[in-house]
């Protein structure tokens, strides 16, 4: 008798109703895609009074776990999904697709009025692994070198550590913040200090540096001769359907790259 | 200051102080379950007559960890996790002594003895420390140090249920143990993989309850998910108990055995269902016997389905059902054959922004039957049957501090 109701008991919990979710759109994830998400959510939202889009930061890996978890249809991105990621979504029943909705060049900024020119990749990698710790080692003005770095769970990091810093360890006297405005934001008000932000966030307070003589721009970027290029991505379980795909489908569209544009991000096109 | 708590602290200093230098990002954070059990079995009454009795009532705190977890570089990472309990279970541990003074380890024998753990415990858990990039293979990591052994369930195992892995429960392998092993992730997200070797004796046993330790036990073990929402997976490891001959004089070791340790895994995930099964098979030999009555083949299945009901209650809930059965009949020693039955209710709440709960609040019923026409005399009647009702509170937290 107990076999039989353990039987029962097993079908009950595996005849549990299937249901569809509402008409909303959840999203959360990198902070660097967050304002193009943001504007082109407001755009899609006035357009299609109907549905309501939610769009969180919290860094890249924040949007994936919540992708695998199944609590949000879109993840943010800056970088594209490990193995380890794609295995773990996968196992769960989840089939991250992406979807790529903007270029984007990591922009190595220093106060304005640092006079420093450029900087190669080995150079910047030296900066951040401490072997340079002076501005005057590299031409500039006789001041400390202050290491602003993000965090380690951000897709910024991880595609700088892998571009830049090639795997190195960042120096233990970096401050490592929690957003791109942070980043900014510490840079504007230090003046030996160094940064990198995606180009969206770059303002008049701050100064780009060129990366092996090469500046950060539409035409560096998408032609892939700025070293720290990248693209943004949205990422949804399976293919995009119903609203997710509208809104995808919105801003990969010439009306959303224009957000892009606006948002001062590279259009995929 | 006794010389152990000197030793101790001296040890933590040891390990903290490198971890926060050097680190590029440290992370703290803990694990800690608050459980109820009341617990049925069968005993004796006055009269000589097995009748229901409550064999467990308590509270305790049955598991607590500590975790400290760095990351040195992008490739170079490390954790340390300590194993806290305070319960009044007893464990089992073996006591060996000796006959003959000048020649101790010629006459060594051991015997099983049954102990108290009076208020709390503590256990190292892992202290490893993980190298990627090391070789010319993405995604493929060299862990060395106290580590996850890759076996079946039990090192993704993250107790939905209160009630252990089937790995763990049935004894096939421990959860973590000291070794080598190199793991790593398929591309595209088409599963895992790992290679091991290890003490095979696990963290919990230290001192002399360890085996003369002359071999190692050796594992693979991989995961295909071919498709999203189905992994098919298979472990095997090789392992051995005990020291074949005394390390002076060659003298044999009867009670030295070879196990042949092998899970089969199926998980199939589709919306709010998750279902979970486990094929184990554990052959014993123990080749220094004369006659084979010994060897035994023992196999168990595990089926576990769970519902996620937040779609339609609008809370983080959760329905979990498991089905064991274990068939050690061939086990002349320990002949048994059980099912055991668990019905669970997960409430999850306090999530932190990628949805992982962290508090939780777990409600489990588990049966536990032995059939007594393939189980041993000694199972008779249903005498060692035991219903049990477990209540948890399970609550984490992570912190980076530096």
């Amino acid at each position: 008798m107990k076999k039989y109701i353990a039987l029962i008991t097993l079908l009950l919990v595996c005849l549990a109703a299937f249901a569809q979710k509402g008409g909303q759109i959840t999203s959360s994830g990198s902070t660097t895609v967050l304002p193009i998400a943001q504007a082109a959510a407001e755009a899609f939202m006035d357009k299609n009074p109907g549905i309501n889009i939610s769009v969180r930061g919290g860094g890249s890996g924040v949007g994936i776990a919540a992708l695998q978890n199944g609590t949000v249809d879109i993840a943010l991105s800056s970088r594209p999904m490990k193995s380890k990621e794609i295995s773990a979504c996968k196992s769960k029943g989840i089939n991250p697709v992406a979807y790529a909705v903007a270029n984007d060049g990591i922009a190595i900024v220093v106060h304005k009025n640092n006079p420093i020119s450029n900087l190669t990749v080995n150079q910047i990698r030296d900066i951040y692994t401490g072997k340079i710790k002076n501005w005057n080692q590299l031409g500039g003005a006789n001041l400390p070198i202050v290491i602003i770095s993000r965090d380690v769970a951000s897709g910024t990091f991880e595609v700088f550590n892998e571009k830049a810093l090639k795997g190195a360890k960042v120096d233990g006297t970096a401050q490592m913040l929690a957003s791109n405005n942070a980043i900014v934001t510490t840079v504007t008000s230090t003046p030996g200090a160094i940064g990198y932000v995606g180009l969206g966030y770059v303002t008049k307070e701050i100064n780009v540096i060129p990366v092996e003589n090469i500046i950060p721009s539409e035409a560096t970027v998408k032609a892939g001769t700025y070293k720290l290029s990248r693209k943004l991505y949205m990422y949804t379980n399976g293919t995009a359907k119903g609203n997710s795909y509208r809104f995808i489908g919105f801003l990969q569209g010439a009306d959303g790259q224009k957000i892009v544009k606006s948002q001062g991000f590279i259009s995929l096109d | 200051m006794k010389p152990r708590i000197i030793l101790g602290l001296l040890m933590a200093v040891l390990i903290l102080l490198p971890t926060l230098i050097f680190a590029q990002e440290t992370k703290l954070g803990g694990e800690f379950w608050g459980r109820f059990t009341n617990e049925t079995a069968k005993y004796k009454d006055a009269n000589g007559k097995y009748v229901d009795k409550t064999s467990k009532n308590y509270f305790a705190l049955d598991r607590g960890y500590l975790d400290l977890r760095t990351k040195f570089s992008e490739s170079t990472s490390a954790r340390f996790t300590v194993d806290i309990f305070s319960t009044d279970a007893t464990y089992e541990y073996l006591q060996y002594s000796s006959t003959d003074q000048a020649m101790p380890i010629d006459s060594l024998s051991s015997s099983t003895k049954k102990s108290s753990v009076d208020g709390a415990g503590l256990k190292l858990k892992y202290a490893f420390v993980d190298f990627a990039n090391l070789l010319p293979v993405p995604d493929m990591t060299l862990s060395a140090g106290l580590q996850k052994v890759y076996f079946g369930t039990i090192y993704d195992w993250d107790y939905t249920l209160i009630g252990k892995d089937p790995v763990d429960e049935y004894k096939l392998a421990n959860s973590a143990d000291y070794g080598l092993s190199l793991n790593g992730f398929l591309p595209q997200g088409y599963g895992e993989y790992a290679l091991g070797i290890y003490n095979g004796e696990g963290y919990k046993k230290f001192g002399s309850n360890l085996k003369e330790n002359t071999e190692f036990a050796y594992l693979g073990n991989i995961r295909f998910t071919p498709i999203a929402g189905v992994t098919l997976g298979g472990s095997y490891m090789v392992n051995t108990v005990e020291a074949e001959k005394a390390l002076s004089g060659d003298t044999i070791n009867k009670k030295y055995e070879e196990q042949n340790l092998m899970a089969g895994v199926l998980r199939l995930a589709y919306g709010p269902v998750d279902f979970w099964a486990e094929y184990l098979s554990k052959d014993v030999t123990f080749p220094n016997e004369s006659s084979t009555s010994k060897d035994y083949t023992a196999t168990g299945l595990m089926l576990m389905p769970i519902v996620k009901l937040k779609d339609y209650v609008g809370y983080d809930v959760q329905v979990i059902g498991r089905l064991d059965q274990w068939d050690e009949s061939d086990n002349a020693s320990n002949k048994n054959y059980l099912t055991a039955i668990t019905g669970g209710l997960n409430y999850n709440f306090l999530h932190d922004e990628s949805f992982v709960p962290k508090m939780q609040l777990q409600l489990n019923y588990t049966t536990k039957q032995y059939d007594e026409k393939k189980s041993a005399a000694s199972f008779a009647d249903g005498v060692k049957d035991t219903s049990t009702l477990m209540l948890q509170l399970k609550w984490r937290f992570s912190s980076t501090i530096k």
